[in-house]
């Protein structure tokens, strides 16, 4: 059940109406047997996985609970991690594991010791599952009293608007929400249909309108050179960024409309400075997992003394392991790699830019400054979507090379120019460039509720046909759903 | 409530003005009037998309009912439209069969379902194709017309400036004609983006077109219609690229084995290379122009004068 299908705009309302219809006590009940007949909807048998990872976590909590002793709280967690991790591992990772080493035996000339399974990766297991983790290690690091409540623990993790793509959730913030269910608020539940509204337009006029250019380049690698090649990697970072961020904006639209906060995902990250800036911006609840569970548990003090190399070490080692958290192929893996080797460039070259900032005196201009910062992100960050987009590693060779063959540019500028749905899409990004900087300054919701009521009405209504009218209604699935 | 209200009734406006304006639908439309008003003996009937050019001056006693981007899917429930309810029945049955017709694209390709909706059973095509989204198709024909279809309003835009007259002879239109495929600059690249729209590697023919397929010969063979299949002229650019994405070598002979399971068949006229050396006679890789289309059809009234003799 995608959320832009016409199965979701009339499971949500119906879910809506009988929660504030349900007593309060039994609200939670409600929620969860929605969440699970929403993750059936994609493939009923998978829903035992979430069950399963559900009753282990929330026994390995009580276990880590209930003990004193740093040892054993510390064998229910490696216990959680091994289960957790092994899930993941087997349906999202075994065939690439298998394939590298009969990869390596065919170099060999050996033949290769494994078979390759069909497995379908189950929707949003690296989302829920990591959702669970966090809890798991909450708890056995005290931020978190472990959930006695086996139906309210299920559904913090099975949470319909958040379980396929995320935001990947913290307990701390919404097994609270979910003990405290929150009376009918009109306007809590106009702000949210307001941002599932902002969100349909960033996937259905933005995002997949530019899929169409994007995949057509992409899914033919050797057909194309030079402008459009480098167009639709440009493109591709708009579009991830409006179909994530879309994505998010209608989960968190979904999620208020019943009282239910969910964390930011995204702060314009396509304006950022620096790499560090980027990711500080973008997914926000991804980056900030791997910070807190990853980079922090990774060795970086000797004898009370912050080893810089080591730091640098660790950085790389989160990347690396948050590009493979994205599909287990090496194009992912690089995609890690290059941010962790790149934001240790950044850390290393900091003084060194910031003195020639100085010396050129380009530091007194800080809208150039700003100006050069975004551009080398967005330059850098669309050099590694080369690997991020393409199906395999010889895809993205290909497809590099190619960007730097401008023959035939005016024949490709002249069919650019034809392609009226490409020409819309770039115009739709400004628009959403313009109006994000609007609403940065001066809170555009805000402005447009403060406005006469017919005035309101009309910018809502004309909003909501605009999307109909120009919006590419193929049921296109969520980037991110595939991860 | 009353914002509710509001929505629903723009809608309705929204939806009945696409319904009169947009051009494919005055065209679909008069087609269908025409086809009422169609009062002599009905020896052909022609069936496919904008890539059939019969034109219907040249072929006599025909009707050109082909429709822009329509599949199998839609033709049989158009045709069993006709024998169930205008009273008229085709001697023969002119059914497009180019390369391009079997693939999964082109079955996944539902446009204009305002105008279709009046032909299609959603629900058993949903059930021949196991896809319950078919059904919103249904929702989007009846409520919400415009709903996507924004292409469809430049496209009416263009007809009405560059083409200026809709008309029409016993369902034939002439191409459009503002183009011409011969002074392309990358003729070969335009190629490849059609031909990558129609079809994609892996699936040659789709089983629901493989059903639908079938389920027009068994039509046409219970109401005694004889049929041709019809591989219309493209450019050689296109069938290049056509052939290097759909195995021809296979899916012809599946075709023709399909189709001789039919005692209403009577075979395949194939004219797709008729014009490789006549880029002029295109307006794009795929459509044939005002004269291209006259010359085909000129050729194909002969040919099919030879046949019935």
């Amino acid at each position: 059940m995608l959320f832009n299908s016409l199965e979701y705009l009339l499971f949500l309302p119906l879910v809506v109406i009988l929660y504030f219809t349900f007593p309060a006590k039994w609200r939670w009940l409600l929620l969860l047997v929605a969440s699970y007949i929403f993750y059936m909807s994609w493939k009923m048998e998978y829903v035992i996985l979430i069950a399963f990872t559900t009753l282990v976590d929330y026994l390995v909590a009580l276990k880590i609970g209930a003990q004193t002793v740093k040892r054993k709280k510390k064998f229910w967690l490696i216990l959680s991690l091994v289960i957790n991790l092994g899930m993941l591992a087997g349906f999202k990772y075994l065939n690439f594991f298998a394939d590298t080493v009969n990869m390596f035996f065919n170099a060999t000339g050996a033949s290769p010791p494994f078979s390759l399974y069909k497995i379908l990766l189950p929707v949003g297991i690296s989302f829920y599952i990591f959702q669970s983790l966090s809890y798991t290690i909450d708890v056995y690091r005290g931020y978190k009293k472990p959930e006695t409540h086996l139906g309210k623990f299920a559904l913090y993790v099975s949470f319909f608007p958040q379980l396929v793509a995320g935001p990947i959730e913290r307990s701390t913030s919404l097994l609270p929400q979910i003990h405290q269910p929150l009376e009918f608020d009109e306007a809590r539940l106009v702000s949210g249909l307001k941002l599932m509204l902002w969100g349909f337009f960033k996937k259905l006029v933005i995002a997949d309108r530019l899929g169409m250019f994007v995949s057509y380049i992409y899914e033919n690698p050797g057909q194309h050179n030079g402008i459009p090649v480098i167009l639709a990697t440009m493109l591709f970072a708009f579009q991830l960024y409006c179909d994530f961020s879309g994505y998010t904006d209608i989960a968190r639209g979904s999620a208020r409309l019943m009282g239910y906060d969910l964390m930011i995902n995204f702060n314009r990250p396509l304006i950022a400075r620096s790499l560090r800036d980027f990711w500080n911006r973008w997914h926000i609840s991804l980056t900030t997992w791997f910070r807190d569970y990853v980079l922090y548990s990774l060795p970086y003090i000797h004898q009370k003394k912050v080893i810089t190399w080591k730091v640098h070490r660790n950085l790389v080692i989160t990347f690396l392991l948050m590009g493979f958290w994205h599909g287990a192929a090496w194009t992912f893996i690089i995609f890690g790699l290059f941010h962790g080797l790149m934001l240790v460039l950044e850390a290393v070259a900091e003084r060194p830019v910031a003195l020639i900032y100085e010396r050129t005196g380009l530091s007194r201009f800080p809208k150039i400054k700003n100006g050069l910062g975004i551009f080398y992100t967005f330059t850098t960050l669309t050099f590694s979507l080369f690997f991020f987009r393409a199906n395999s590693l010889t895809d993205s060779d290909l497809l590099m090379l190619k960007a730097f063959d401008f023959s035939n540019t005016t024949a490709s500028i002249r069919l650019l120019l034809r392609n009226n749905e490409l020409i819309f899409g770039i115009l739709m990004i400004a628009v959403l460039l313009l109006v994000e900087q609007y609403h940065d300054r001066h809170n555009l919701i805000q402005k447009i509720a403060s406005k006469p009521l017919a005035l309101r009405w009309s910018v809502y209504i004309g909003f909501v046909f605009f999307i109909l009218l120009f919006g590419v209604l193929h049921n296109q699935k969520f980037i991110y759903f595939q991860f | 409530m009353l914002f509710i209200m509001l929505l629903m009734m723009i809608n309705v406006v929204l939806d009945q003005s696409f319904k009169a304006l947009s051009v494919h639908n005055i065209l679909n439309k008069r087609m269908d009037e025409q086809f009422a008003e169609y009062t002599d003996t009905l020896k052909y009937l022609s069936l496919g998309n904008s890539h059939n050019c019969v034109n219907t001056y040249l072929l006599e006693k025909s009707f050109n009912y082909g429709s822009p981007s329509e599949n199998y899917i839609q033709s049989y429930y158009k045709l069993k439209h006709i024998l169930e309810h205008s009273g008229k029945k085709p001697e023969y049955l002119l059914l497009q069969a180019d390369i391009s017709t079997y693939g999964a694209k082109i079955a996944d390709r539902y446009e204009y379902n305002s105008y279709w909706i009046k032909y299609i059973d959603y629900p058993e095509l949903a059930r021949i194709k196991n896809d319950r989204q078919v059904l919103t198709k249904w929702l989007e024909g009846k409520f919400f017309s415009y709903a996507g279809n924004y292409k469809d309003v430049q496209l009416s835009i263009v007809y009405r400036i560059k083409i200026k007259t809709l008309e029409m002879h016993n369902g034939f239109r002439p191409h459009r004609d503002y183009r011409n495929f011969a002074e392309e600059p990358n003729r070969q690249q335009l190629a490849w983006d059609k031909a990558h729209l129609f079809s994609t590697p892996g699936v040659y023919f789709d089983p629901t077109i493989k059903a639908y397929f079938k389920k027009i010969l068994q039509l046409c063979e219970d109401n005694g219609i004889k049929v041709y299949l019809i591989r219309y002229p493209v450019s050689q650019e296109f069938y290049t690229e056509e052939t290097k994405i759909v195995p021809a070598g296979k899916l012809y002979p599946e075709v023709e084995r399909i189709a001789s399971d039919y005692s209403s068949y009577l075979g395949t006229l194939d004219y797709h290379n008729l014009f490789f050396e006549h880029p002029e006679y295109f307006f794009d890789p795929d459509h044939l122009n005002i004269k291209g289309s006259d010359l085909f059809t000129l050729k194909l009234a002969d040919d099919l004068r030879l046949l019935s003799r």
